[in-house]
């Protein structure tokens, strides 16, 4: 108890700093729980509490990126999402495949390597364009359904990998009847939802709450992928009303998720199994460079133009919460410390390059055209 | 005038206007509650960036539709669609000199012009529906309700004179 008073402080203290330097947070939280547990001083170790709470955050990041899917927006936009999504699903897990497998890691780990090399932080890439003020960008577009398309992907890799204790195809199926019958319940049951949300007492807060932590009972006891059925619970209820639930569960998601963040940091082992500091050093930095060549190959395809790539670049260098939650899920010790190691790196140096993309720009590649040449090139 | 919307997962709602003069002006309401808007001109690379409080948006909204006369007057005009599109327009005057002292009734407000007196605003008090015999005096802020045609006959014949 006492250790997880101690890391929450940390954290506070941290948010404080950085957000006053307008720094990404995930990454100082990481570093926290690096500096407190396993890796550092040892001050604070893991126990039933803390794994439960960050399990917690686990689950609210999940439902929360459950309630921002929503399906006919994306079938609508397939042609904006897929083609650069494919560029950059392909690029950067051969890449870090390719890297992860080079320095050693045994098959399925260099897989968890790459699938948390190609997730960008959703949260970072958002903030640091409405920070920066970047929103009028025509690559902000193209960054934004690259979130979803990783997103997607996010959702797959949970489905498809996960602890089986079944056939896959019982999974799938059981995982389809329970889909069906929760799809039923919320149709039947849609009034009644609304009219408990409409609420200014404590009925809100309590649905929320109790409906995460049912259907991840739920899934457990079935035997069905936990993860997907939040994300997926999540997706049926933000077609009843997204936003009082994000309303509702925000404030659990930001806590329980600094918790996920900091024990993650503090049960890390930064150099298991005497990896080196040079093979961590090697994984992040090959990450910056993949999301460079992917950002490249995504604006020369979607704007015709590099410029552009070195935006797509810039607000795509940092992994965060994703990786994080794949390390968590798959990664065993090894893996958990280079992709602990890869998100703090990139993400500070994604959160310098997504303020400096212009100069940057700049040095790299020639001037842009304007933007309205770039549109006229567009409609030719 | 090219106007598009877009809804973008995770920012918010985008409004995208190009101008005859190809000038390009967006504006995100963003997930937070706050507007950034963004003027871009003709030629130009960088945009221009402002952020805004709802309240303030609301402000340069009634700024933009032409109505405030002076910067502490100000008017929102709204129709009301279903009564086959009844534009209704609210206004704010301060009051001066020449009226402080009378009471609406005295200044036949209703009857001369068609326009209601809703509300004053005196100093930080409010007073909502003022009966007939209320008294003006200088400085108070009044909200008066009416068409247009009848708002601008209130402010020629009884606020100005």
């Amino acid at each position: 108890m006492q250790g997880i008073v101690l890391a929450l402080l940390a954290c506070l203290l941290l948010a404080l700093i950085t957000k006053r330097f307008a720094l990404p947070t995930i990454p100082f939280y990481i570093i926290a729980g690096l500096v407190l547990g396993k890796s550092g001083l040892d001050l604070v170790g893991g126990d039933a509490v803390s794994a439960f709470l960050t399990h917690l955050g686990l689950l609210f990041l999940l439902f929360f990126m459950g309630l921002e899917i929503k399906p006919d927006r994306i079938w609508k936009n397939q042609s904006a999402i897929v083609s650069s999504g494919l560029i950059d699903l392909n690029i950067n897990v051969i890449i870090g495949f390719l890297a992860a497998f080079a320095l050693g890691f045994p098959l399925f780990d260099a897989l968890v390597v790459a699938a948390a090399f190609f997730i960008s932080s959703t949260a970072m890439a958002v903030t640091s364009l409405i920070e920066n003020r970047k929103l009028l960008m025509r690559e902000s577009e193209t960054i934004v359904w690259l979130m979803v398309f990783e997103d997607i992907v996010v959702i797959l890799i949970l489905v498809f990998i996960g602890p089986q204790m079944d056939h896959p195809l019982a999974i799938l199926i059981k995982t389809l009847i329970v889909l069906v019958i929760l799809l039923m319940i919320i149709r039947v049951g849609k009034d009644h939802i609304i009219w408990v949300l409409k609420r200014d007492d404590e009925l809100p807060v309590l649905l929320t709450f109790s409906v995460v932590l049912g259907i991840s009972a739920l899934s457990l006891y079935l035997g069905i992928p936990e993860s997907f059925m939040v994300i997926a619970f999540g997706t049926m209820l933000g077609t009843i009303d997204p936003v009082s639930f994000e309303v509702q569960s925000r404030p659990f998601k930001d806590v329980f998720l600094v918790i996920f963040f900091v024990f993650f940091g503090i049960t890390v082992n930064l150099f298991a199994e005497g990896i080196s500091l040079l093979t961590l050093a090697a994984i992040s930095i090959t990450a910056v460079f993949s999301k460079y060549v992917s950002g490249i190959a995504i604006g020369r395809l979607i704007h015709k133009n590099a410029h552009s790539g070195i935006e797509i670049w810039a607000n795509t260098i940092s992994r965060g919460e994703f990786s994080i939650a794949i390390a968590a899920l798959y990664g065993s010790a090894v893996v958990s410390s280079a992709i602990a190691f890869m998100v703090i790196v990139t993400s500070i140096i994604g959160a310098f390059a997504a303020k400096y993309s212009g100069r940057i720009g700049k040095v790299f590649v020639r001037p842009p055209r304007t933007v309205r040449e770039d549109d006229a090139a567009r409609l030719t | 005038m090219a106007l598009r919307s877009i809804n973008l997962p995770g920012i918010g709602t985008k409004y995208e206007l190009e101008t005859e003069k190809n000038d390009t002006i967006a504006v995100f309401f963003l997930k937070s509650g706050n507007i950034q808007m963004y003027t871009l001109q003709n030629g130009c690379q960088t945009p221009s960036v402002a952020e805004l409080s709802a309240q303030e948006a609301r402000r340069l909204g009634s700024i933009l539709t032409g109505a405030i006369m002076e910067a502490d007057q100000e008017s929102v005009e709204f129709a009301v669609s279903a009564l086959s599109d009844l534009r209704i327009t609210i206004h704010t005057y301060v009051v001066r000199k020449s009226v402080a002292g009378k009471s609406i009734e005295e200044l036949q407000i209703r009857a001369k012009t068609g326009v209601t007196i809703i509300a004053i605003s005196r100093g930080d008090k409010n007073v909502i529906n003022p009966p007939a015999d209320f008294v003006f005096q200088e400085g108070d802020t009044l909200v008066a309700i009416g068409e247009s045609d009848q708002l601008k006959r209130f402010e020629r014949d009884i606020m100005v004179t």
